[in-house]
């Protein structure tokens, strides 16, 4: 027995394990003093006006707060740092009256001139905004008082208010940057007014937040709020199974299915405004004749490859523009009818009979199940004759791909996601099928072309009535549609996965969840995260 | 021997200048652009050329490398692309986690894998040495990864033992260490245990059995000695390597240590950060196979350095 006592006590613990199952602890009942979230990457930087990604805004949401919020479940914008506003007539003169007793974390209050100093921030080219085409319309601002602030722009822009509720345009203290001058964008101490304080970056590691004593609104829940960089998406899993977490973001999509069905965790779910396509480069053999692209879209499958591949994490598209954006409409029911005959037909028509041979290009690991998803799309197209070859490549690599202009491009089809910080299908019209979203200029890889939508696309970026507005980006979503420039896929879904005390999280449709209260604003009746 | 170690020293130099040519060349050979990466998809080229410019990516290469030298030489390893932060700050931030790992599993693996080998190698074709060198197999073969994984699900989820990755305290850094040490404790028992049965086949030691010696002075004071150098050469291999970070266990461990700051810094093309880890990875493993060099004089006295 002795000589056996070492490899007899691990055997017997891993039987012991195996036996045990799942049935560890659970967590208490009462509320955990730190609520311990898992990320996946790490923050690049903390200042808000020079965030560039979803999870990394979203840490930056529980110290800083903007003018309005957009409402995440009636998607609407409502009060938050200014309790009211009023537009000109000719849609050139915001004002805005702040709240009235809210101080900043290091003490300073909020003003008019916090605000005219964070906005004209946005504009000094030493702070890294990357979307700095938002605050272009800004011509000045204005502190009228203490709590009154004049915004004026130097042309009509129909998306101005939902673009204050974007992370960027976050309300800082100028006491606060200028105390931390260089250190401002890894630790911005103080400079918040938000339900949470910044306390400690540990690069690689974690962010750690504490409670703001003085919040004006609904105190918050916890006394602290870590953050953990946890890259592999299995960790994330095993961490909120472990109980070392309460919140992990992306556990692996494989594991959802399993996760859904298990009482121990939440998956908590919802649509978000990323929509994922298969580019074809309009100005490319096959693919300049419409019939062609049409015939694309009915050879694939997409329901089939969401619940098969994709575990249903996506919704199929119905229109070029995602539903939840302002001005969406609908225009297929049901996204392009899956029909290899008619695809067949078109195919043939196009003088294609015998099919063609096509590049297929689609990152790995960047969107759900992408890489899998392009093979089974290839897949399906191989039954109507198109040879797609799926090839892959690193991301950096992949984008300086896209940038490249159409006399270099080797692009004939590629996987692409795209999704806006703003809920309004500007963004993805614009930004995707506008003549001059052309690569290198813009990112949009289809090279696509067509003056009626470009016309629309401009008018809807001056018209300031709203109804008008809807016309035009009505018939801009039914053109670009029947154009086909792209195989119409699916809006991926976002998730996280969450011990089942943890309640009311809330997703966003800009990819982001929360575990605070949603909106702040209690007039509008909010929704809180709770511990049961 | 302090002439020695200086003239060594003076010879790194060139080596590390060598380096950072390599990488500086290597990383703007691959496709891709760092601003727009920085900035993502959605910003416009106005906003990404001007980060360029700002970045001074817009110089040729040569320009480029010249200034990279220049502030080199004042200890100034330029900021990062992605955070703005200065790279030195970066890799500080990193070093004392990798240091830390690298330390405990060369000691762990040290100590295991020595004992290993000098128990099948004294107890060769036995049914010891058969199952200590079937483990070894293991501990070459088994995916990082998939260690890791396996040990969190027993040891965290199942056991709840130890925490499921993550940094900070000693019990976090048990399972990413047996995890690290694995593969080196199988490369150093099979490395003891080949080198100690050649010496165990030597004249000096069949002597000293005829003298009486026990096993234990015969196996450890006479024949392990002499059997050390290439094993002292496969640990200081696999330190100096484990110092350049441990990227699949700091990514399955959630360990915030260089291998993670590297392969991130590719990722990104933030090519200051890569510059930079690189260039402290070269420099970290020049000094340790200073040491082992120097190890040697100590381990075998015929070896001495002028």
């Amino acid at each position: 027995m002795r000589r056996y006592g070492l490899p007899g006590l691990v055997v017997a613990a891993l039987l012991a394990a195996l036996v045990a199952g799942a049935d560890g602890p659970v967590g208490a009942q009462s509320v955990p003093r730190q609520l311990r979230i898992a990320i996946g990457i790490d923050a690049d930087r903390l200042d808000p006006a020079e965030q560039t990604t979803t999870t990394i805004a979203n840490i930056v949401d529980y110290m800083f707060e903007t003018l309005v919020d957009l409402h995440p479940i009636k998607q609407q914008i409502v009060p938050r740092l200014a309790t009211r506003w009023q537009v000109s007539r000719d849609g050139l003169t915001y004002t805005f009256t702040l709240r009235r007793g809210v101080r900043f974390h290091d003490g300073t209050p909020l003003n008019a001139e916090a605000v005219k100093f964070s906005l004209e921030r946005l504009k000094d080219p030493k702070v890294a905004m990357a979307l700095r085409f938002l605050v272009q319309p800004v011509q000045s601002v204005e502190a009228v008082g203490e709590d009154t602030v004049r915004i004026r722009l130097n042309k009509v822009t129909p998306t101005f208010l939902s673009d204050l509720s974007t992370t960027q345009f976050a309300i800082v203290s100028p006491a606060a940057v200028q105390r931390a001058g260089d250190r401002w964008r890894s630790a911005p101490v103080g400079g918040g007014t938000g339900p949470y304080m910044f306390k400690e970056w540990r690069r690689g590691d974690s962010i750690l937040l504490e409670r703001n004593p003085n919040y004006w609104g609904k105190k918050p829940l916890f006394d602290e709020i870590l953050f953990r960089v946890v890259p592999d998406a299995g960790t994330r899993l095993t961490q909120v199974l472990a109980g070392d977490v309460h919140q992990a973001m992306l556990p692996p999509a494989p594991d959802v299915k399993g996760l859904r069905r298990n009482p121990q965790v939440k998956v908590v779910e919802a649509p978000s405004d990323r929509v994922i396509f298969v580019a074809m480069n309009t100005q490319w053999g096959p693919f300049k004749d419409v019939r062609v692209r049409q015939a694309m879209n009915y050879a694939v499958n997409k329901k089939a490859i969401l619940a098969s591949v994709l575990f249903d994490l996506g919704t199929v598209s119905d229109s070029p523009c995602p539903p939840m954006m302002f001005g969406y409409h609908k225009v297929r029911d049901g996204g392009w009818p899956f029909s290899p005959t008619r695809a067949k037909e078109l195919l043939a028509q196009a003088g294609y009979r015998d099919g063609f041979e096509v590049n297929f290009f689609t990152p790995t690991g960047r969107y759900i199940q992408d890489f899998q998803f392009a093979q089974a799309i290839a897949g399906q197209l191989r039954n109507v004759g198109v040879r797609a070859n799926v090839t892959t490549m690193d991301w950096p690599s992949y984008v300086a791909m896209i940038q490249t202009p159409l006399e270099r491009t080797r692009i004939q089809m590629l996987v692409l996601g795209w999704a806006w910080p703003v809920l309004d299908c500007d963004g993805v019209l614009y930004g995707q099928f506008h003549s001059s979203s052309h690569p290198p200029r813009g990112l949009g890889p289809a090279f696509y072309s067509n003056p009626r939508v470009d016309q629309l696309l401009d008018q809807q970026r001056q018209e300031a009535n709203v109804e008008r507005r809807k016309a035009l980006l009505k018939e801009a979503q039914e053109t670009i549609w029947n154009d086909a420039p792209w195989i119409w896929l699916w809006s991926q879904k976002w998730y996280v996965v969450t011990t089942r005390n943890l309640d009311g999280v809330l997703i966003h449709p800009i990819e982001k969840w929360t575990a605070l209260c949603e909106p702040q604003e209690p007039a509008v009746g909010h929704h809180c995260v709770n511990w049961r | 021997m302090g002439a020695y170690i200086l003239r060594r020293l003076a010879l790194a130099v060139p080596t590390l200048v060598g380096v950072t040519v390599v990488v500086f060349a290597l990383i703007r050979l691959v496709p891709g652009d760092p601003a727009r990466l920085v900035l993502g998809l959605q910003a416009s080229e106005e906003e990404v050329q001007r980060l360029r410019v700002q970045l001074g990516l817009d110089q040729p290469l040569p320009v480029q490398y010249a200034r990279f030298l220049g502030r080199l030489v004042q200890g100034d390893l330029g900021r990062s692309v992605v955070t703005g932060e200065p790279v030195t700050r970066e890799i500080a931030a990193r070093l004392p986690a990798t240091v830390q790992l690298a330390v405990a599993s060369t000691l762990l693996a040290t100590v295991a894998g020595m004992a290993a080998g000098v128990i099948s190698a004294t107890r060769q074709y036995s049914w010891v040495d058969y199952l200590v060198m079937t483990v070894a197999l293991f501990g070459i073969s088994l995916p990082v990864f998939w260690l890791g994984l396996m040990l969190m699900l027993l040891f965290s989820v199942h056991l709840r033992w130890l925490p499921a990755g993550g940094y900070g305290t000693p019990a976090h850094l048990v399972l990413p260490t047996i995890t690290l040490a694995a593969f080196s404790v199988a490369i150093i028992a099979r490395m003891t245990r080949s080198s100690l049965l050649e010496v165990l086949h030597q004249d000096y030691v069949r002597t000293a059995w005829a003298k009486g010696l026990g096993a234990r002075a015969v196996v450890l004071r006479h024949a392990l000695k002499n059997a050390l150098i290439p094993v002292v050469t496969v640990i200081g291999l696999q330190f100096g390597g484990l110092l350049g970070g441990a990227i699949l266990t700091e990514t399955v461990f959630a360990w915030p240590g260089m291998g993670r700051l590297l392969v991130g810094a590719i990722v990104a093309r933030d090519y200051p950060v890569v510059q930079g880890a690189v260039l402290v990875f070269a420099a970290l493993f020049t000094l340790v196979n200073l040491a082992v060099d120097v190890l040697y004089a100590y381990v075998d006295p015929r070896i001495h350095y002028g």
